[in-house]
Protein backbone atom coordinates (compact mmCIF):
# COMPACT_ATOMS: atom_id res chain seq x y z
CA UNK A 1 0.00 0.00 0.00
CA UNK A 2 3.03 2.76 0.81
CA UNK A 3 4.72 1.96 -2.31
CA UNK A 4 1.70 1.93 -4.22
CA UNK A 5 0.69 5.36 -2.93
CA UNK A 6 4.04 6.60 -2.94
CA UNK A 7 4.11 5.33 -7.17
CA UNK A 8 1.81 8.28 -7.28
CA UNK A 9 2.18 10.81 -4.66
CA UNK A 10 6.20 11.15 -5.12
CA UNK A 11 6.18 11.60 -9.16
CA UNK A 12 3.23 14.10 -8.14
CA UNK A 13 4.55 16.50 -5.84
CA UNK A 14 8.64 15.56 -7.60
CA UNK A 15 6.61 16.82 -11.61
CA UNK A 16 5.02 20.26 -9.79
CA UNK A 17 8.34 20.95 -8.21
CA UNK A 18 10.55 20.73 -11.06
CA UNK A 19 8.05 22.35 -13.80
CA UNK A 20 7.39 24.75 -11.43
CA UNK A 21 11.23 25.19 -11.19
CA UNK A 22 11.22 25.73 -15.44
CA UNK A 23 8.00 28.12 -14.86
CA UNK A 24 9.36 30.40 -12.51
CA UNK A 25 13.05 30.83 -13.38
CA UNK A 26 11.20 31.89 -16.87
CA UNK A 27 9.16 34.57 -15.00
CA UNK A 28 12.05 35.10 -12.84
CA UNK A 29 14.26 36.35 -15.51
CA UNK A 30 11.43 38.79 -17.07
CA UNK A 31 10.99 40.03 -13.58
CA UNK A 32 14.56 40.94 -12.91
CA UNK A 33 15.24 42.51 -16.05
CA UNK A 34 12.30 44.60 -15.61
CA UNK A 35 12.65 45.75 -11.74
CA UNK A 36 16.91 46.02 -12.61
CA UNK A 37 15.73 48.62 -15.89
CA UNK A 38 13.03 50.00 -14.82
CA UNK A 39 12.58 50.13 -11.02
CA UNK A 40 11.49 47.60 -8.43
CA UNK A 41 7.84 49.28 -7.24
CA UNK A 42 5.73 48.74 -10.33
CA UNK A 43 7.26 44.91 -10.69
CA UNK A 44 6.03 44.14 -7.23
CA UNK A 45 2.59 45.91 -8.47
CA UNK A 46 2.66 43.70 -11.15
CA UNK A 47 3.57 40.36 -9.79
CA UNK A 48 1.14 40.63 -7.06
CA UNK A 49 -1.19 41.44 -9.63
CA UNK A 50 -0.36 38.63 -11.54
CA UNK A 51 -0.43 36.44 -8.14
CA UNK A 52 -3.19 37.34 -7.27
CA UNK A 53 -5.19 36.83 -10.57
CA UNK A 54 -4.27 32.93 -10.58
CA UNK A 55 -5.00 32.88 -6.88
CA UNK A 56 -8.52 34.17 -7.99
CA UNK A 57 -8.61 31.65 -11.09
CA UNK A 58 -8.06 28.90 -8.20
CA UNK A 59 -10.52 29.70 -6.01
CA UNK A 60 -12.96 29.73 -8.67
CA UNK A 61 -11.78 26.30 -10.22
CA UNK A 62 -11.33 24.39 -7.48
CA UNK A 63 -14.78 24.08 -6.29
CA UNK A 64 -15.71 23.39 -10.29
CA UNK A 65 -13.03 20.68 -10.41
CA UNK A 66 -15.13 19.17 -7.30
CA UNK A 67 -17.89 18.47 -8.85
CA UNK A 68 -16.55 16.83 -11.79
CA UNK A 69 -16.92 13.39 -11.99
CA UNK A 70 -13.50 11.40 -10.74
CA UNK A 71 -13.43 9.08 -14.37
CA UNK A 72 -14.51 12.15 -16.10
CA UNK A 73 -11.79 14.33 -14.47
CA UNK A 74 -8.81 11.89 -15.10
CA UNK A 75 -10.03 11.70 -18.77
CA UNK A 76 -10.00 15.29 -19.51
CA UNK A 77 -6.72 15.93 -17.75
CA UNK A 78 -5.12 12.43 -18.88
CA UNK A 79 -6.23 13.88 -22.00
CA UNK A 80 -4.95 17.35 -22.11
CA UNK A 81 -1.94 16.34 -19.82
CA UNK A 82 -0.77 14.19 -22.65
CA UNK A 83 -0.63 17.08 -24.85
CA UNK A 84 1.03 19.11 -22.98
CA UNK A 85 3.64 15.86 -21.72
CA UNK A 86 4.17 15.58 -25.10
CA UNK A 87 4.73 18.55 -26.34
CA UNK A 88 7.20 18.94 -24.12
CA UNK A 89 9.17 16.08 -23.93
CA UNK A 90 8.97 16.03 -28.09
CA UNK A 91 10.84 19.83 -27.51
CA UNK A 92 13.04 18.53 -25.25
CA UNK A 93 14.12 15.45 -27.01
CA UNK A 94 14.76 18.26 -29.77
CA UNK A 95 16.82 19.95 -27.83
CA UNK A 96 18.96 17.40 -26.54
CA UNK A 97 19.42 16.05 -30.06
CA UNK A 98 21.05 19.43 -30.97
CA UNK A 99 18.54 20.18 -33.48
CA UNK A 100 16.86 22.93 -31.16
CA UNK A 101 19.00 25.65 -29.52
CA UNK A 102 18.81 25.47 -25.69
CA UNK A 103 17.01 28.18 -23.60
CA UNK A 104 19.50 30.63 -22.39
CA UNK A 105 17.95 32.46 -19.48
CA UNK A 106 20.72 34.97 -19.72
CA UNK A 107 20.00 35.82 -23.25
CA UNK A 108 16.73 36.08 -23.06
CA UNK A 109 17.79 38.65 -19.68
CA UNK A 110 19.72 40.74 -22.89
CA UNK A 111 16.55 40.82 -24.97
CA UNK A 112 14.07 41.91 -22.27
CA UNK A 113 15.96 44.60 -21.28
CA UNK A 114 16.27 45.55 -24.99
CA UNK A 115 12.89 45.46 -25.39
CA UNK A 116 12.69 47.91 -22.41
CA UNK A 117 14.94 50.04 -23.27
CA UNK A 118 13.45 50.27 -26.80
CA UNK A 119 9.75 51.03 -25.11
CA UNK A 120 8.19 54.59 -24.03
CA UNK A 121 10.99 56.28 -21.39
CA UNK A 122 9.88 56.91 -17.72
CA UNK A 123 7.58 59.62 -17.55
CA UNK A 124 9.24 61.65 -14.19
CA UNK A 125 7.57 60.30 -10.74
CA UNK A 126 4.56 58.91 -12.84
CA UNK A 127 4.00 55.22 -12.00
CA UNK A 128 5.55 52.81 -15.14
CA UNK A 129 2.34 50.95 -16.11
CA UNK A 130 4.97 49.42 -18.98
CA UNK A 131 7.00 47.94 -16.14
CA UNK A 132 4.31 46.99 -14.33
CA UNK A 133 2.09 45.51 -17.19
CA UNK A 134 5.41 43.58 -18.41
CA UNK A 135 5.87 41.98 -14.53
CA UNK A 136 2.19 41.35 -14.69
CA UNK A 137 2.10 39.34 -18.51
CA UNK A 138 5.56 37.27 -17.27
CA UNK A 139 3.86 35.69 -14.00
CA UNK A 140 0.65 35.09 -15.16
CA UNK A 141 1.82 33.34 -18.15
CA UNK A 142 3.90 31.08 -16.93
CA UNK A 143 1.88 30.45 -13.62
CA UNK A 144 -0.85 29.76 -15.50
CA UNK A 145 1.54 26.58 -16.96
CA UNK A 146 2.11 25.94 -13.21
CA UNK A 147 -1.35 26.16 -12.10
CA UNK A 148 -2.56 23.73 -14.77
CA UNK A 149 0.21 21.35 -13.99
CA UNK A 150 -0.09 21.74 -10.26
CA UNK A 151 -4.25 20.51 -11.00
CA UNK A 152 -3.80 18.01 -13.63
CA UNK A 153 -1.15 15.87 -11.58
CA UNK A 154 -2.75 16.68 -8.43
CA UNK A 155 -6.15 15.96 -9.42
CA UNK A 156 -6.96 12.55 -10.33
CA UNK A 157 -6.19 11.33 -6.92
CA UNK A 158 -6.78 14.35 -4.40
CA UNK A 159 -3.35 15.38 -4.51
CA UNK A 160 -3.70 18.32 -5.51
CA UNK A 161 -2.74 20.11 -2.06
CA UNK A 162 0.90 18.33 -1.75
CA UNK A 163 1.24 19.41 -5.87
CA UNK A 164 0.80 22.62 -4.60
CA UNK A 165 3.53 22.37 -1.78
CA UNK A 166 5.96 21.06 -4.29
CA UNK A 167 5.16 23.89 -6.46
CA UNK A 168 5.54 26.46 -3.66
CA UNK A 169 8.47 25.32 -2.94
CA UNK A 170 9.90 25.68 -6.07
CA UNK A 171 8.86 29.27 -6.18
CA UNK A 172 10.94 29.67 -2.91
CA UNK A 173 13.67 27.88 -4.12
CA UNK A 174 13.93 30.27 -7.22
CA UNK A 175 13.17 33.60 -4.95
CA UNK A 176 15.98 32.29 -2.63
CA UNK A 177 19.03 31.75 -5.14
CA UNK A 178 17.69 34.70 -7.23
CA UNK A 179 17.53 37.42 -4.09
CA UNK A 180 21.25 36.15 -3.31
CA UNK A 181 23.17 36.02 -6.79
CA UNK A 182 20.87 39.20 -8.22
CA UNK A 183 21.21 37.67 -11.94
CA UNK A 184 19.22 35.40 -14.31
CA UNK A 185 19.59 31.56 -13.08
CA UNK A 186 21.31 31.20 -15.96
CA UNK A 187 22.68 27.25 -14.71
CA UNK A 188 19.55 26.14 -13.83
CA UNK A 189 19.70 22.48 -16.24
CA UNK A 190 16.62 23.59 -17.43
CA UNK A 191 16.38 21.23 -20.25
CA UNK A 192 17.44 17.97 -18.48
CA UNK A 193 14.72 19.60 -15.97
CA UNK A 194 12.17 20.04 -19.02
CA UNK A 195 12.92 16.39 -20.29
CA UNK A 196 12.43 14.75 -17.03
CA UNK A 197 9.44 16.63 -16.37
CA UNK A 198 8.30 16.10 -19.89
CA UNK A 199 8.93 12.25 -19.07
CA UNK A 200 6.61 12.06 -15.93
CA UNK A 201 3.55 14.53 -17.50
CA UNK A 202 3.84 12.37 -20.43
CA UNK A 203 3.23 9.11 -18.16
CA UNK A 204 0.46 10.70 -15.95
CA UNK A 205 -1.14 11.39 -19.08
CA UNK A 206 -1.06 8.06 -20.20
CA UNK A 207 -1.91 6.60 -16.89
CA UNK A 208 -4.68 9.11 -15.30
CA UNK A 209 -6.27 8.80 -19.64
CA UNK A 210 -6.84 5.11 -19.10
CA UNK A 211 -7.96 5.50 -15.55
CA UNK A 212 -10.60 7.56 -17.34
CA UNK A 213 -11.19 4.72 -19.92
CA UNK A 214 -12.04 2.60 -17.17
CA UNK A 215 -8.51 0.46 -18.28
CA UNK A 216 -7.20 -1.36 -14.82
CA UNK A 217 -4.11 -1.30 -15.20
CA UNK A 218 -1.62 -3.92 -13.98
CA UNK A 219 0.47 -3.47 -10.68
CA UNK A 220 -2.48 -0.25 -10.35
CA UNK A 221 -0.80 2.91 -9.19
CA UNK A 222 2.95 0.82 -9.89
CA UNK A 223 2.06 1.20 -13.54
CA UNK A 224 2.65 4.82 -13.36
CA UNK A 225 6.85 4.26 -12.88
CA UNK A 226 7.00 1.74 -15.33
CA UNK A 227 5.19 4.03 -17.77
CA UNK A 228 7.72 7.02 -17.21
CA UNK A 229 10.52 4.36 -17.55
CA UNK A 230 9.54 3.55 -21.01
CA UNK A 231 8.92 7.13 -22.08
CA UNK A 232 12.23 8.10 -20.49
CA UNK A 233 14.17 5.40 -22.62
CA UNK A 234 12.13 6.23 -26.15
CA UNK A 235 13.24 9.46 -25.66
CA UNK A 236 16.77 8.92 -25.07
CA UNK A 237 16.50 6.58 -27.89
CA UNK A 238 15.24 9.15 -30.09
CA UNK A 239 17.49 12.06 -29.17
CA UNK A 240 20.19 9.74 -29.30
CA UNK A 241 18.98 8.62 -33.43
CA UNK A 242 18.32 12.53 -34.17
CA UNK A 243 21.46 14.11 -32.71
CA UNK A 244 23.15 15.65 -35.53
CA UNK A 245 26.91 14.90 -36.42
CA UNK A 246 29.37 17.17 -34.59
CA UNK A 247 30.20 18.55 -37.65
CA UNK A 248 26.91 19.34 -39.12
CA UNK A 249 26.24 21.20 -35.53
CA UNK A 250 29.32 23.12 -35.61
CA UNK A 251 28.41 24.30 -39.41
CA UNK B 1 -7.61 43.04 -25.74
CA UNK B 2 -3.55 42.33 -26.34
CA UNK B 3 -2.96 41.29 -23.39
CA UNK B 4 -6.23 38.98 -23.39
CA UNK B 5 -5.14 37.88 -26.98
CA UNK B 6 -1.64 36.64 -25.72
CA UNK B 7 -3.18 34.98 -22.59
CA UNK B 8 -5.80 32.83 -25.41
CA UNK B 9 -2.47 31.67 -27.76
CA UNK B 10 -0.33 31.00 -24.82
CA UNK B 11 -3.22 28.73 -23.54
CA UNK B 12 -3.57 27.45 -27.01
CA UNK B 13 0.34 27.11 -27.53
CA UNK B 14 0.53 25.21 -24.19
CA UNK B 15 -1.64 22.20 -25.68
CA UNK B 16 -0.93 22.88 -29.51
CA UNK B 17 2.19 23.71 -29.85
CA UNK B 18 2.46 21.10 -32.65
CA UNK B 19 -0.81 21.11 -34.29
CA UNK B 20 0.34 16.95 -35.88
CA UNK B 21 1.60 15.86 -32.41
CA UNK B 22 -1.82 17.03 -30.51
CA UNK B 23 -4.20 15.50 -33.69
CA UNK B 24 -1.90 12.69 -33.24
CA UNK B 25 -2.58 12.17 -29.56
CA UNK B 26 -6.37 13.19 -29.62
CA UNK B 27 -6.60 10.09 -32.15
CA UNK B 28 -4.83 7.94 -30.09
CA UNK B 29 -6.90 8.48 -26.78
CA UNK B 30 -9.80 7.98 -29.65
CA UNK B 31 -9.34 4.83 -30.59
CA UNK B 32 -8.68 3.65 -27.30
CA UNK B 33 -11.62 4.67 -26.23
CA UNK B 34 -13.40 3.02 -29.34
CA UNK B 35 -11.58 -0.17 -28.17
CA UNK B 36 -12.63 0.22 -24.67
CA UNK B 37 -16.47 0.50 -25.75
CA UNK B 38 -16.11 -2.55 -28.56
CA UNK B 39 -14.06 -4.82 -26.62
CA UNK B 40 -14.90 -4.29 -22.78
CA UNK B 41 -13.61 -8.12 -21.87
CA UNK B 42 -10.39 -6.86 -22.91
CA UNK B 43 -10.25 -3.76 -21.36
CA UNK B 44 -6.14 -4.10 -21.47
CA UNK B 45 -6.06 -4.15 -25.32
CA UNK B 46 -7.04 -0.26 -25.49
CA UNK B 47 -4.58 0.27 -22.81
CA UNK B 48 -1.38 -0.96 -24.75
CA UNK B 49 -2.88 1.18 -27.98
CA UNK B 50 -3.01 4.33 -25.59
CA UNK B 51 0.56 3.77 -24.34
CA UNK B 52 1.98 2.26 -27.48
CA UNK B 53 0.91 4.96 -29.66
CA UNK B 54 1.48 8.09 -27.47
CA UNK B 55 5.26 6.60 -27.28
CA UNK B 56 4.85 6.12 -31.44
CA UNK B 57 3.26 9.89 -32.00
CA UNK B 58 6.28 10.99 -29.67
CA UNK B 59 9.02 9.56 -31.98
CA UNK B 60 7.47 10.71 -35.29
CA UNK B 61 6.67 14.13 -33.50
CA UNK B 62 9.88 14.60 -32.86
CA UNK B 63 11.81 13.25 -35.96
CA UNK B 64 9.22 15.32 -38.55
CA UNK B 65 10.57 18.28 -36.62
CA UNK B 66 13.74 17.02 -37.28
CA UNK B 67 13.47 16.88 -41.00
CA UNK B 68 11.90 19.68 -41.27
CA UNK B 69 14.46 21.87 -39.92
CA UNK B 70 17.34 19.71 -41.83
CA UNK B 71 15.69 21.03 -44.93
CA UNK B 72 15.41 25.28 -44.00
Amino acid sequence: MGASLWSVTGPAVGSAFFASLVEVVEAFTIILAVGTLRGWRPTAFGTIGALGALAAIIALLGPLLDRVPLQALQLAIGALLLLFGLGWLRKAVLRAAGIVPLHDEAAIFMTEVAQLTRGPARNGTAFDWIAALTAFKAVLLEGLEVVFIVIAVGAGRDLVWPASLGALAACLAVLAFGLAIHKPLARVPENTLKFGVGVMLSAFGVFWTGEGLGIPWPGRDLALPVFAGLFLGVALATASILRRPLTELVR
Amino acid sequence: MSLIREIVTELFGMFMADGWLAFGALIVVGIAALLVSTLPTYPLAAGVVLLVGCLAILVTAADREAKRRSTE
